[in-house]
């Protein structure tokens, strides 16, 4: 705040600006991210985190004695925190041209990191909670153009105001999306304001709670108490509370521990699912899909529909008693996909179901496998118990110990059913736009996809599939995992399958009679 | 190699060279020797009176890697040479490869984005390259291993040339 320099200049509306793009070059409309952000860093201490592990030895070598020098270090901290804060806005300007985005950054050596627009893949504006404190937000712009380094591959603008975060996102957007129009002799003057948003799927607090039946929220207050705990073990003796340990022999108390510690279980999950679904909106606008969430960070994240290839429902064994399910998108060429491609963090199937129609045509309904799947998913599943008890037989005729037997035939009897409940996952089918693969013990995972996902097939297998006339098909694509397969299907439906999901071109593999 | 592109097949079509089963060999023979060095020095260094498993595995380690040493050096880059078979058509490039595991992998021209020709220090010494190609997708990668040097670098160049052509702004 105290830096002698201009405010921003007043946004302009670049994208309106009639007449040919200025050149390239030297990036006019350079800005600065809003001053308030110094405060924020200061606050967080960003960009000082990293002197910290420099002057961690210093303090030791000091020694702490007394709150004076306690008061003095924070003190001392928090002016070079806020030093370091200062110098980094100052040092840091972005300007969004016509035909890329350029950020400049660095105190000594200077990077100067360019764009292009039509590498751009989204853009996403989160608003953490100390941000919208100040009003600000954080824009991440999405490039498929990889960095020197290899590793991070988005562009961060971190504390700008909101109205100026939402015009460079539209700005963005606009000219992203006009690039090729504008390359082929369109009016780039032309260009629409923003269109008008359909509304795909809205949050029902209601839904909350069927967050303690997700394995992902239930970690949440796990993580919580861990965390906890491992402070109060950290506290000076002196200042640890001081209460007698519980009287674990009196059945009450063990009793109601349990019911405290479910009852914990399950807020801190719904709470959990809460904090980062909070005022969940899936809106369309244009050729976009908008997502927003969150309660304390508000996360706006935007997919091109182009780029949408399919997606996937996902259902846990405990969402499956309560028929929820999750629904992610999958999107070429999208970073950071199981955040960004989540479509519908958490509600009823049907409703899941309903939304992952818009985002890909349903093939119909799925086909299960023949019963040599079963037969192969059920020996697999066992012939590790059997493996025990026979070891187990040899022990107990040895030396007569019976618990090793006892374990092997427990372990092959559970495994029957974990055997069936893999086949039961178990499907694919295609339709006349699209095709969709199924598998999973215990996330069943439904993968549907349009036909012009396919980069590739691969067909594979093993020794024991060719005797029992099974094959596993992977179709490879270029989004979320790289390939989604469909296991354990018949060797004689392979080709069909292949070729009815993708192209006649893709009648090769397989199809040759299996053995 | 480069045939006149044949109609939709439904196996590929072409073998490898047939230095790849002397490639192969020459794998085995290392592999054998490297287990066979391990093993010879953990039977002259541990004495046969330790207790536990020992004097079992003192015999029974030679014996797994005599029979190692039949399957990698006689019975594996035959099975290999015969099962592995790969084709280019007009419109797919794929692949058979595998030994007890088979896999097809097939990829259509269009949407091939980059073809890399690889040697390695064995393959020079059999005059081999190996031919990847990749897509956009991590699991969709055909790789031809062992071609002759010639033949790898006229099948890349060629798949480039008309990936180039057709290529798909989709992926």
């Amino acid at each position: 705040m105290s830096e002698p320099h201009p405010a921003p200049p007043p946004p302009v509306p670049q994208q309106l600006v009639p007449g040919p793009p200025p050149p390239d070059s030297a990036p006019a409309g350079a800005r600065r991210t809003s001053p308030l952000v110094v405060l924020v860093h200061t606050v967080t201490f960003k960009q000082a985190r990293q002197v910290v592990p420099a002057a961690i030895p210093v303090v030791a070598a000091i020694g702490i004695d007394g709150p004076g020098v306690i008061v003095a270090m924070v003190l001392a901290v928090t002016a070079l925190s806020l030093l370091f804060a200062g110098l980094t806005w100052w040092r840091t300007t972005y300007a969004d041209t016509p035909s890329a985005v350029v950020v400049t950054r660095g105190l000594l050596a200077r990077s100067v990191r360019t764009v292009p627009n039509d590498r751009i893949r989204g853009v996403e504006v989160e608003a953490p909670a100390l941000h919208r404190l100040f009003g600000l937000v954080r824009v991440r712009i999405d490039a498929a153009a990889g960095t020197v380094t290899g590793g991070d591959e988005e562009v961060v603008v971190d504390g700008v105001p909101r109205s100026e975060g939402d015009r460079l996102r539209v700005s963005v957007l606009t000219h992203r999306r006009t690039a090729r129009p504008v390359a082929a002799g369109g009016d780039p003057s032309a260009l629409p304001e923003e269109p008008p948003e359909r509304e795909l799927a809205r949050f029902d607090p209601r839904w909350l709670l069927y967050a303690p039946l997700v394995a992902g929220y239930l970690a949440v207050p796990l993580a919580a108490v861990g965390a906890l705990s491992r402070l109060l073990q950290e506290l000076p003796r002196d200042l640890r509370p001081d209460f007698d340990g519980p009287d674990l022999t009196d059945v009450r108390v063990l009793v109601l521990t349990a019911v405290a510690g479910l009852l914990l279980l399950v807020v801190g999950s719904v709470l959990g699912a809460a904090v980062v679904n909070w005022g969940f909106r899936l809106v369309r606008r244009g050729g976009s899909l908008v997502a927003v969430r969150g309660l304390l960070t508000r996360r706006h994240t935007e997919l091109e529909v182009d780029r949408v290839r399919g997606g996937t429902l996902a259902e846990g064994l405990g969402m499956r008693l309560a028929r929820a399910a999750r629904v992610n998108a999958l999107v070429t060429g999208l970073g950071a996909a199981s955040r960004r491609g989540q479509l519908f963090p958490l509600g009823p199937r049907a409703e899941a179901v309903r939304l992952l129609g818009v985002l890909v045509d349903d093939p119909g309904p799925l086909r299960p496998h023949p019963p040599a799947a079963r037969r192969r998913a059920v020996v697999r599943a066992v012939v590790s118990g059997l493996l025990v008890a026979a070891a187990g037989a040899w022990l107990a005729a040895g030396t007569g110990s019976w618990a090793l037997l006892a374990a092997g035939v427990v372990l092959t009897v559970l495994g029957v059913p974990l055997g069936l409940g893999r086949y039961a996952a178990l499907g694919h089918t295609a339709g006349p736009r699209s095709f969709s693969v199924r598998s999973g013990l215990l996330v069943r995972e439904q993968a549907v996809l349009q036909r012009r996902a396919v980069v590739g097939w691969q067909v594979s297998q093993t020794f024991f599939q060719r005797r029992a006339g099974l094959a596993t098909v992977v179709a490879c694509v270029g989004a979320g995992t790289g390939g989604y397969a469909a296991v354990d299907m018949a060797a004689d439906d392979v080709a069909a399958f292949t070729a009815a999901a993708s192209g006649p071109w893709a009648t090769a593999p397989g199809s040759r009679p299996a053995g | 190699m480069s045939a006149p592109p044949a109609p939709p097949v439904h196996e590929p079509a072409w073998q490898l060279s047939r230095s790849a089963i002397w490639l192969w060999v020459t794998e085995g023979v290392i592999g054998v020797l490297v287990y066979g060095v391990v093993v010879g020095v953990g039977v002259l260094l541990v004495p046969a009176s330790a207790g536990g498993p020992v004097p079992v595995l003192r015999w029974l380690l030679p014996v797994l890697v005599g029979v190692y040493a039949v399957v990698a050096i006689g019975i594996r880059p035959w099975v290999r040479y015969r099962v592995h078979r790969w084709e280019v058509t007009a419109e797919t490039v794929h692949t058979l490869t595998g030994w007890l595991t088979r896999t097809w992998t097939l990829v259509p021209v269009a949407r091939i984005q980059t073809v890399d020709v690889t040697r390695g220090v064995l393959q020079q010494l059999y005059g081999l390259a190996s031919v990847a190609v990749l897509t956009a997708s991590s699991q969709g990668t055909v790789r031809v291993p062992h071609l002759e040097l010639a033949v790898a670098e006229r099948v890349a160049e060629d798949l480039a040339r008309r990936a180039e052509q057709v290529r798909d702004e989709a992926t």
